[in-house]
């Protein structure tokens, strides 16, 4: 097991800098997401720790070794590919020895850890198959199988979930945290679902066009995001962003005026739909889509400002599409972010409780 | 429902339609039958031509009779073959007819053409001199070529297939695989001149090579005319070998790496069985080239215990053509069998060579 440091670590790929000055330490046994969309470094940044791409610059320590010059094959990373990257000329039973082969490990201690690699993840019926023949869920835990063979220091994760269909996913996204608890490997897990990094991990680490913007439990992802960005792409559905000036020890914002004493000038008020309501006065709108959830209701509502989601519980429409509505939120809720710099200024419940109309 | 429009409205005679579908469907596979045999009788003849002569021709006798019977037999089986699978209407139906079909046709093979058959044109197997031997037959005696053992032709043209084969299966495998793989300047300039490269004449270079096997002291050599063949298959196998491992993907050799392979294994153990096809297809096709090969071995070899099968063709030709056409059908067909047998035993495989594709 093993403690990961980043020091100003950056990669570049020509004239694109992939990853630039990163820092990021991960404590031995801790279970991180790197999150962000696609092209904001998270990956390559894995493959910088397996050995895969060389930094072009900073220092990446395992347990404060500095290892950007020790080649990938005695790095002892185990990884999960996207598309499990399975060899499909050997069957389930040599993929997993494959690690162990390079490791000079006995014939029959080699069997032995590759049975055991394979039951802890239930594969085991499948050993004399070969890749082909195996479902998607299936290969992905051969795939994990054989990352965990070689009892390996660190285990990454590349999107492993994004090819299984939605059910697998959710079976999956448990067995993957709880086998992670139960060996207490170091576990870093890339991917641009926020889902799977808020259900998964311990600690998330948002990324954005190559830099870190906000490292954080979940919960405080959801409910604390330092910047526009990432409180737009947490949460599903997405944050309501409102439009407001704020000057004079108050804030205006469609709706609702309240004081604020965080500056003047342009905001953005962010409020997630579960925090906007139906009310007698408020914004109004017309429900233009309602996308029934199950446990809840999203209504989409079509205002002077542009598109609302609100969310609501139940499971029955209380409104029909097309009908007009009036829409409110309490200031206790809302992100108030500089649109200018997109930061945020003040979190939820740093607003007095005050709504005057 | 609105009333429909003038369009919408569908005719009412759908069991009419249906046949006269039927029908246009029958005739136009008719059609294309009918001329997929027009165009391929003259291509199959002068196989099956082949075969009749190197097994029926007699010395010193011009006879085409042979010939005209079994063409009266082979020309009516493939329009029966073809009738079958017109008009068959399931596929049991369509085998049986096959079957009676092929039993006639053995039958009236066996009956028409069967008492012409001997082996004896297949002489040169067994006698280094037949040249002589077919000669006194006729009466002419004098000026016989002095022929090798025709084994030692095979042999020669074995051993320049195979060890291009092998030359170009390592150097080709080796390059397309960088080539795929790793940056490094001029690479797509080199893609591009592996290409022109291919697009040359090979004849063109016959004097400038012939000088330099000379200087180098490699003419008359069987090593030379491999070396040459090589330089000019290359850059084929090089094109096609690419496209293969740019179908392979990433992922399975990073993988390779961080399970602890290096470089050379994760390309030895990883990624060389996945382009298995390529090479096959490869190694089939460079063996052909090199086992039909005519113009350099006979610009670059000269004493006859060189002579490749090619060669031996040639000289056979020269010398008893005139006399007997059955010898030279038999060593024909002696010639043709290795090529046959290895493309029927790669067939599998050569028909995926598309699945590597071809890609800049």
């Amino acid at each position: 097991m093993a403690r990961v440091e980043f020091r100003h670590v950056a990669k570049r790929f020509g004239d694109v800098e992939a990853v630039r000055d990163m820092n990021l330490t991960i404590e031995d046994g801790e279970f991180v997401a790197l999150l962000g969309p696609s092209g904001c470094g998270k990956s390559t940044s894995l493959f910088m720790l397996a050995g895969i791409y060389l930094p072009n610059g900073g220092k990446l320590l395992f347990d404060g070794r500095v290892v950007n010059e020790v080649e990938a094959r005695d790095r002892n990373v185990g990884i999960v590919f996207q598309s499990y990257a399975l060899y499909p000329h050997m069957t389930v039973r040599d993929n997993i020895l494959f690690p162990l082969r390079f490791k000079r490990v006995p014939r029959e201690a080699a069997l032995r850890r590759a049975s055991a690699a394979a039951s802890l993840v239930q594969v085991k019926d499948l050993l004399d198959r070969r890749p082909g023949e195996l479902s998607g869920g299936q290969q992905q835990r051969v795939a994990l199988a054989r990352a965990l063979v070689k009892e390996p220091q660190l285990l990454l994760l590349d999107e492993p979930l994004s090819n299984l269909d939605a059910t697998l996913r959710l079976t999956m996204r448990t067995e993957i945290k709880a086998l992670q608890k139960k060996l207490g490997i170091t576990t870093i897990l890339v991917t641009h679902d926020q889902i799977e990094a808020t259900t998964m991990a311990d600690r998330i680490i948002c990324m954005r066009a190559g830099g870190i913007e906000q490292i954080g439990a979940p919960d405080d992802l959801y409910r604390e995001p330092q910047s526009l960005f990432i409180a737009a792409f947490i949460g599903s559905p997405p944050i309501n962003l409102i439009r407001g000036e704020a000057g004079d020890g108050t804030l205006r914002a469609g709706p609702v005026t309240f004081p604020f004493e965080g500056g003047a000038g342009a905001v953005t008020l962010g409020l997630r739909p579960e925090h906007l309501n139906f009310a007698d006065a408020g914004l109004n709108g017309r429900i233009a889509q309602i996308e029934p959830m199950g446990r809840e209701i999203l209504y989409v509502i079509e205002t002077d400002i542009g598109y609302a989601r609100v969310l609501e519980h139940g499971s029955a429409a209380a409104y029909a599409a097309g009908e007009p509505v009036n829409v409110h939120f309490s200031p206790v809720d809302s992100l108030v972010f500089d649109t200018a710099t997109e930061r945020l200024i003040a979190g939820a419940r740093a607003h007095p409780p005050m709504i005057s109309r | 429902m609105a009333a429909l429009t003038e369009l919408q409205r569908l005719p009412g005679d759908w069991d009419g339609l249906a046949a006269r579908a039927r029908s246009l469907r029958r005739a136009k596979a008719a059609a294309l039958y009918a001329f997929l045999i027009a165009v391929s009788l003259p291509i199959i003849l002068p196989y099956f031509w082949l075969v009749t002569i190197a097994f029926s021709a007699k010395t010193g006798v011009a006879d085409t009779m042979v010939l005209w019977r079994s063409t009266a037999v082979f020309v009516p089986t493939v329009i029966a073959f073809w009738l079958a699978a017109i008009l068959a209407q399931n596929r049991r139906q369509m085998w049986l007819a096959i079957t009676a079909i092929g039993l006639i046709a053995t039958a009236a093979f066996a009956l028409l053409i069967g008492p012409d058959l001997h082996p004896r044109n297949f002489i040169f197997l067994v006698e280094p001199d037949f040249a002589s031997v077919v000669r006194s037959r006729s009466g002419v005696v004098r000026g016989a070529v002095q022929f090798p053992s025709v084994w030692k032709a095979f042999g020669n043209s074995l051993l320049i297939a195979g060890a291009q084969t092998v030359i170009v299966l390592t150097v080709a495998s080796l390059a397309a695989y960088y080539l795929s793989r790793f940056q490094f300047p001029a690479r797509a300039a080199m893609l591009r001149s592996l290409l022109v490269l291919h697009a040359f004449p090979v004849l063109t270079l016959i004097v400038p090579m012939f000088l330099m096997l000379y200087w180098m002291g490699l003419l008359d050599t069987l090593f030379g005319v491999i070396l040459v063949l090589v330089a000019f298959e290359l850059p084929f196998a090089v094109f096609i070998m690419k496209g293969f491992f740019d179908a392979v993907p990433w992922d399975i050799e990073m993988s390779a790496l961080t399970d602890g392979a290096s470089r050379r294994q994760a390309f030895l153990r990883v990624v060389l069985p996945q382009v298995r096809n390529g090479l096959l297809a490869i190694a089939v096709f460079t063996f052909i080239r090199g086992w039909e090969e005519y113009i350099f071995v006979f610009t670059f070899l000269i004493r006859n215990t060189n002579w490749t099968m090619s060669l031996y063709m040639y000289y056979v030709r020269d010398d008893v053509m005139g006399v007997d056409y059955g010898v030279v059908s038999a060593v024909g067909v002696f010639y043709l069998v290795p090529s046959l047998v290895l493309y029927l035993a790669a067939q599998r495989y050569l028909m995926q060579m598309s699945i590597g594709g071809v890609k800049g």
